[in-house]
């Protein structure tokens, strides 16, 4: 029996990144670098991790001569080879995320990534990534609405055949439900629904009361008493974030630092930035608030069945 | 003899060299994290959230490589691709359409189908086609551009004919398999393997799996930390105000795919948010180059390939997907 180096560094990465995922559920953090729609991905790499560790492990102590059925016309790796820098630097690499994945906690985007996205304001009458695709998602549902606005009313009395059409249903309400009601609360589940629909038709919506929290960012261009309350969108993952948020005007708007997180209280207005119409809040009151625990926005992706 | 003698007098001092590397990192890293710029820990996260959402796919990639490896025998290889230059690339290009794959998870099924004799062609079909055209990416872009079939049918159809094209191309210009010399040795020794029983070659299978998942992902991790680099110190804005013309903002679009690395199952949003930007047909040019190659991509390709072929496919992509997007505005 002869211990091979190279497969106990193996397994020993293997059992690092098993840690590594299965840490990231157990803490929750999963949350601040992916939408958690899709965590069920990282669990299953967490479980293929485990068993590629337990298979690993039989390998590091090896008869001599049963290596590998192939190893010596094999096309690649497999850790037989003599060591040499490279090889070492080729470790290294892999170790490289776990290091710092373990040393470096996980940052929430802030300012300075949202100013490399940039146009949240100066884009012509969309405001955000993020909004045009809420809208976009909206607009399929306002006409689901209108095709089946008979059903609505009468839905509790049918059967209804799948959860996806109840979450349709609850979905429609609490839009129809932003549309009547005087003052809104943006919470963090309908917040990307709800900006998409106050960003698209900001004069329905003038003179309601309005309350939500976000950090702030200053975008070039904007007056001291002017700021914008944003939210990181996120889809899948962090490098797809897309930042979305209301322009606000309150006093001494210059003296609050960005990525300050505040939570505000205001009426909709309708202001006009670079020529175009955009809802514009008159906040009546602010406060700082600490970072939520989960200060990213998913999308609703109730057709997806979701 | 001597060799021998050589590597167990070079292992403890590589144990050495690694155990100072595990410790030093981690304390570097503390020491300094008081002075580090906070952009850093955005940096790590954005890199990291990249390799969270795509590790898993490449598990997938390298298990399905690692079956390829073990159960495909070249003789299966030969009987099922046509002996047809165009056929065979027609049929990458159908099977890349029906195969659910991220753009970095199919490289190390390319690899090894490569190795075991497809030819070059057919790999580049498939490669090309596979996370492209699959039902995930099309339900994203269809919802993406609220419920219209019209983007997700364009982006297939455009698509795929400038696969086909490509894959055509490559097939007169590349005689051999281009695989990196190391690695392009053929496999001959098959025969011995199917008289193991079945849990030997289960347990062969993941062992090559493990090996591929080492080789491939340290290029995955230096691509996803150069895309994550990018994302936090580059602005995308300054790259959007160079696109004042249809051409102009197809090429802004293009390189803006290629530079941020999205999985193709979640660019249809960010694409879909330049709709008042750029025109559609710069999006459609985002939504089909992104897929067929990208910074993380290319990475990759150029651990299995040689530079000479992957720099040309890259050219080649890049000319073709312009052309045919450009002229899917004439329909």
């Amino acid at each position: 029996m002869k211990f091979h180096f190279q497969h106990f560094l193996k397994a020993l990465l293997l059992g690092m990144f098993t840690l590594f995922f299965a840490n990231l559920h157990i803490t929750g953090d999963i949350t601040k670098y992916v939408n958690p729609k899709y965590d069920y991905m990282s669990k299953m790499a967490a479980i293929f991790f485990f068993v590629l560790l337990l298979i690993q492990v039989t390998r590091i102590w090896q008869e001599k001569h049963a290596r590998h059925a192939c190893s010596h016309k094999c096309n690649h790796d497999h850790g037989d080879s003599q060591w040499s820098l490279r090889r070492i630097v080729s470790y290294s690499i892999v170790a490289f995320p776990i290091v710092t994945g373990f040393m470096i906690p996980p940052a929430t985007l802030d300012s300075s990534i949202a100013a490399n996205k940039g146009f949240l304001l100066t884009q012509d009458s969309n405001e955000g990534r993020g909004g045009e695709e809420r809208t976009s998602l909206l607009e399929g549902a306002k006409s689901l609405v209108e095709k089946e606005n008979i059903d609505i009313y009468s839905s509790e009395h049918i059967p209804l055949p799948n959860e996806n059409y109840l979450s349709e249903e609850e979905y429609d309400g609490k839009l129809q439900l932003l549309q009547k009601s005087e003052s809104i609360h943006m919470t963090e589940d309908m917040f990307s629904t709800y900006y998409a629909e106050i960003n698209d038709n900001p004069k329905s919506y003038i003179g309601k009361k309005i309350k939500m929290s976000g950090f702030v960012f200053k975008e070039e261009g904007l007056a001291s008493n002017q700021l914008v309350i944003s939210r990181f969108l996120i889809t899948h993952c962090i490098a797809d974030a897309s930042i979305i948020g209301f322009l606000t005007e309150i006093k001494g708007a210059d003296t609050i630092q960005e990525d300050t997180w505040v939570e505000i209280e205001g009426v909709i207005e309708v202001g006009n930035y670079n020529g175009s119409d955009l809802p514009l809040l008159k906040a009546t009151s602010l406060n700082m608030v600490e970072e939520p625990s989960e200060p990213y926005i998913y999308p609703v992706l109730k057709l997806l069945g979701k | 003899m001597q060799s021998r003698q050589k590597r167990s007098l070079t292992i403890p001092t590589v144990l050495l060299l690694g155990i100072l590397f595990l410790i030093s990192v981690p304390l570097l890293m503390k020491s300094t994290s008081l002075t580090l710029p906070s952009s850093l820990p955005q940096l790590n996260t954005i890199f990291l959230s990249i390799l969270i959402e795509a590790i898993p796919f490449v598990l997938i990639g390298v298990l399905i490589a690692g079956f390829i490896q073990i159960f495909i025998t070249e003789d299966h290889i030969r009987a099922w691709i046509p002996k047809n230059k165009f056929l065979a690339v027609v049929m990458s290009c159908v099977v890349g359409a029906a195969f659910p794959a991220c753009e970095c998870g199919i490289v190390p099924i390319v690899r090894r189908l490569i190795g075991k004799g497809v030819p070059l062609y057919a790999g580049v079909g498939f490669l090309l086609t596979g996370p492209l055209i699959n039902p995930i990416v099309i339900l994203s872009t269809y919802m993406a551009f609220g419920n219209d079939m019209e983007m997700a049918l364009l982006r297939m159809g455009v698509g795929f004919v400038a696969a086909l094209v490509i894959a055509l191309i490559i097939s007169i210009l590349f005689k051999s398999n281009q695989l990196k010399k190391d690695k392009g040795i053929s496999h001959s020794e098959r025969k011995g393997n199917k008289k193991q029983p079945f849990v030997t070659r289960i347990r062969e299978m993941l062992n090559h799996s493990i090996d591929e998942f080492f080789d491939m992902s340290k290029y995955l991790i230096a691509g996803a930390f150069v895309a994550a680099f990018l994302q936090t110190y580059v602005s995308t804005q300054s790259l959007l105000q160079l696109g004042n013309s249809q051409f102009q903002s197809a090429f802004v679009m293009m390189a803006l795919a290629f530079v941020l690395s999205l999985c193709s199952e979640a660019d249809a949003f960010i694409g879909a948010s330049f709709k008042n930007v750029f025109p559609t047909t710069s999006i459609l040019a985002f939504l089909v180059y992104g897929p067929m190659i990208d910074l993380k991509n290319m990475i990759m390709l150029l651990s299995v390939f040689k530079a000479k072929f992957v720099f040309v496919l890259f050219i080649l992509i890049t000319c073709i997907v312009f052309i045919f997007v450009n002229l899917s505005s004439l329909l």
